[in-house]
C-alpha cells in the first residue's frame, strides 16, 4: 500500500486529501504511529508506515478503519471527543505470539473545515514488560518474605526455649546480654530418688522416654504458673521465678507449681509400673541470670539462691518440698509449712527450715 | 564474590534486562515463536522472570514439577529446547554476565531437559 495516498477517498475530499498526505509524508520515518481519520465514516484519510504495521490493511474494507482497530471502541472515542479535544487510551495489538501495547492519543484537528480524528500511537511495550516484570519479581519477594518471616519465628521460638524473652530481646537488639542480679528471686531444684540405679536396671529407652514425657508435662506446669524452667542436668529439674522480671506473687507461684509436680507424680505412679518419687528443694535469695556461651547459647542462673536450693533438695526426704526461711515468710500466708528445726546445710552453716506441706483451705 | 550469579549479574535491575532481551529473541526465533501465539503476554512475562531468575539463583523457586507440568503434552523436541537454552546462554553473555556464570545457568537449564522435552511416544 502507498502510504502517502488514501484509497477509497471521496472525490470532493481531494484537496483535504493532499494537504494531509504533505503533512503526514514528513512522518513516515518515526517510530510513532500516525492516522488521520474521518470520524463521519470512519475513513483513513492518511497514515505513515508504524501505524500500518499496528494495524494491518483488511484487503476486503480497505477503507475503513473501523475492522482495523478491533478491540477499540471508537464510538466511545467520538462520544470523548465530542466533550474533549483529546482522549487517550492504551489497547494491546496481538502479531502471532508477540503482543504489542499501544498508547493512542486521539486529538481533534481541523483540515479544510472538517474535523478529524488525529491518532498518534505509541508503542509502550517495553513499559509493560518492566511492569509486568517488577510485578512477579515483587511476588516472589513477597512470598520469600514470608518464608523468612516464618523461619525467624522458628528461629525465635527455639531460642525462646533456652532463654526468657526478656533476655532474647537485649540480645537480638544489642547483640549482647549483661549479666542481671536479682536480689529475691526463688529456686527450684528437683531430683529423682534412685534415678541412677533406675537407667542402670531398667531399659535406658524407656526410662529417658519417661523422664522426658514428666519434664515435659513440668514444663507446662511451670509456665502455668509463670514461672521459668532454666535448665535440666540429667535427672534434675532447674526452674526459677522473679526472674528475668519479678511479678510480686513469684514465690507463691513457684510452691505452687512445686505442690502441682509432686500431685502430679503420685497420680502418675498410681498408673505406671515405674515409681518416680521427687526430691524438692526451694530456696529464695540473689540470683545471677546470665547467657553464656557465645556459640551455643545457654541462659543459666547463679548465685547463693541456686546453691541453697540444691542443699535443700538433698536434705529433703524422698516426696518432701524442703523450702529455706526467706521463703517460708514469703509463703505462708497461703500455705501450710512444716518447721523441721534448725540444720547445718553446707557451705550455709546453720539454717531454720521447713517443709511445705499444701494449700491453706480457706474457709469463707 | 557475590553468592549467586543473579547478585552477580546485578540483581533484579539487571536481570530485568535480560528477561526482557530473553522475551524479544525467543518470539523472534522462528523455531520457537509458534509455542507462545497463544500465551498470555502477563502470563509469558511472569514465567520467564521466574524462570530466569531461579536458573540464576535468584529469589524464585520453580520446582521442577511446576516445570513438567508447564511443557506437558506441547510436544518441544530436544532441537527445540537446545535452541530456547542457547538462546537464553547468549542473552546473558550479550548483557555482561561472564562466561563461566553463563555456562553454569546452561548446564541448569540443560539439566530440565526431561522435564521440558516431550518423550517419544
Amino acid at each position: 500500500m502507498n502510504h502517502l495516498s488514501s484509497p477509497g477517498l471521496p472525490d470532493g475530499r481531494t484537496e483535504v486529501a493532499s494537504e494531509v498526505q504533505s503533512v503526514l509524508g514528513l512522518a513516515q520515518g518515526l517510530a510513532t504511529g500516525l492516522a488521520l481519520i474521518d470520524p463521519a465514516d470512519w475513513t483513513v484519510k492518511a497514515e505513515n508506515a508504524a501505524f500500518t504495521r499496528w494495524f494491518p490493511v483488511d484487503p476486503a474494507r480497505p477503507g475503513a478503519i473501523t475492522e482495523r482497530l478491533r478491540g477499540v471502541d471508537l464510538d466511545r472515542v467520538r462520544e470523548r471527543l465530542a466533550s474533549a479535544p483529546s482522549f487517550a487510551f492504551e489497547t494491546e495489538v496481538r502479531r502471532g505470539a508477540r503482543s504489542a501495547f499501544l498508547s493512542i492519543l486521539v486529538r481533534n484537528v481541523e483540515f479544510g473545515g472538517q474535523t478529524l480524528m488525529l491518532a498518534e500511537c505509541q508503542d509502550v511495550t517495553k513499559l509493560r514488560q518492566s511492569e509486568q516484570m517488577m510485578d512477579s519479581y515483587s511476588r516472589m519477594m513477597e512470598k520469600n518474605a514470608r518464608e523468612l518471616q516464618k523461619q525467624k519465628e522458628r528461629v525465635e521460638k527455639l531460642l525462646l526455649n533456652i532463654m526468657p524473652r526478656s533476655v532474647y530481646e537485649e540480645l537480638k537488639d544489642f547483640g549482647t546480654t549483661t549479666p542481671r542480679r536479682f536480689d529475691s528471686a526463688s529456686v527450684l531444684m528437683l531430683d529423682f530418688v534412685g534415678f541412677s540405679e533406675m537407667a542402670v536396671q531398667a531399659d535406658p529407652g524407656t526410662v529417658v522416654a519417661e523422664l522426658n514425657d514428666i519434664f515435659t508435662s513440668f514444663d507446662r506446669i511451670v509456665e502455668t504458673f509463670g514461672c521459668e524452667r532454666i535448665k535440666t542436668i540429667g535427672d534434675a529439674y532447674v526452674a526459677v521465678a522473679g526472674l528475668p522480671e519479678p511479678e510480686g506473687e513469684d514465690t507463691v507461684n513457684l510452691a505452687r507449681a512445686a505442690l502441682r509436680m509432686r500431685r502430679y507424680l503420685e497420680r502418675r505412679n498410681s498408673a505406671h509400673q515405674t515409681a518416680w518419687v521427687a526430691r524438692i528443694g526451694i530456696a529464695t535469695g540473689t540470683v545471677i541470670g546470665s547467657l553464656v556461651g557465645i556459640q551455643k547459647y545457654v541462659y543459666d542462673i547463679f548465685g547463693p539462691a541456686v546453691n541453697l536450693a540444691a542443699r535443700l533438695e538433698h536434705h529433703s526426704q524422698p516426696a518432701e518440698i524442703t523450702i529455706c526461711a526467706d521463703t517460708n515468710d514469703l509463703v505462708r500466708d497461703e500455705f501450710v509449712t512444716r518447721d523441721i528445726g534448725v540444720h547445718d546445710i553446707k557451705g550455709f552453716g546453720r539454717r531454720q527450715i521447713h517443709t511445705l506441706v499444701g494449700e491453706l483451705q480457706r474457709t469463707w | 564474590m557475590s553468592h549467586t550469579i543473579f547478585e552477580r549479574a546485578g540483581g533484579f535491575a539487571s536481570v530485568r534486562r535480560i528477561v526482557s532481551a530473553f522475551y524479544d529473541r525467543v518470539l523472534e526465533s522462528e523455531m520457537l515463536q509458534g509455542y507462545f501465539v497463544n500465551t498470555d503476554f502477563a502470563t509469558l512475562i511472569d514465567h520467564q522472570t521466574k524462570f530466569i531468575a531461579s536458573m540464576m539463583g535468584g529469589p524464585a523457586s520453580f520446582p521442577d514439577e511446576v516445570i513438567r507440568r508447564a511443557h506437558l503434552g506441547l510436544g518441544i523436541t530436544p532441537r527445540e529446547f537446545r535452541e530456547m537454552a542457547d538462546i537464553l546462554r547468549d542473552t546473558l553473555l550479550d548483557h555482561g554476565v561472564i562466561a563461566s556464570d553463563a555456562e553454569q545457568v546452561h548446564a541448569e537449564v540443560l539439566k530440565r531437559e526431561p522435564l521440558i522435552v516431550a518423550r517419544a511416544a
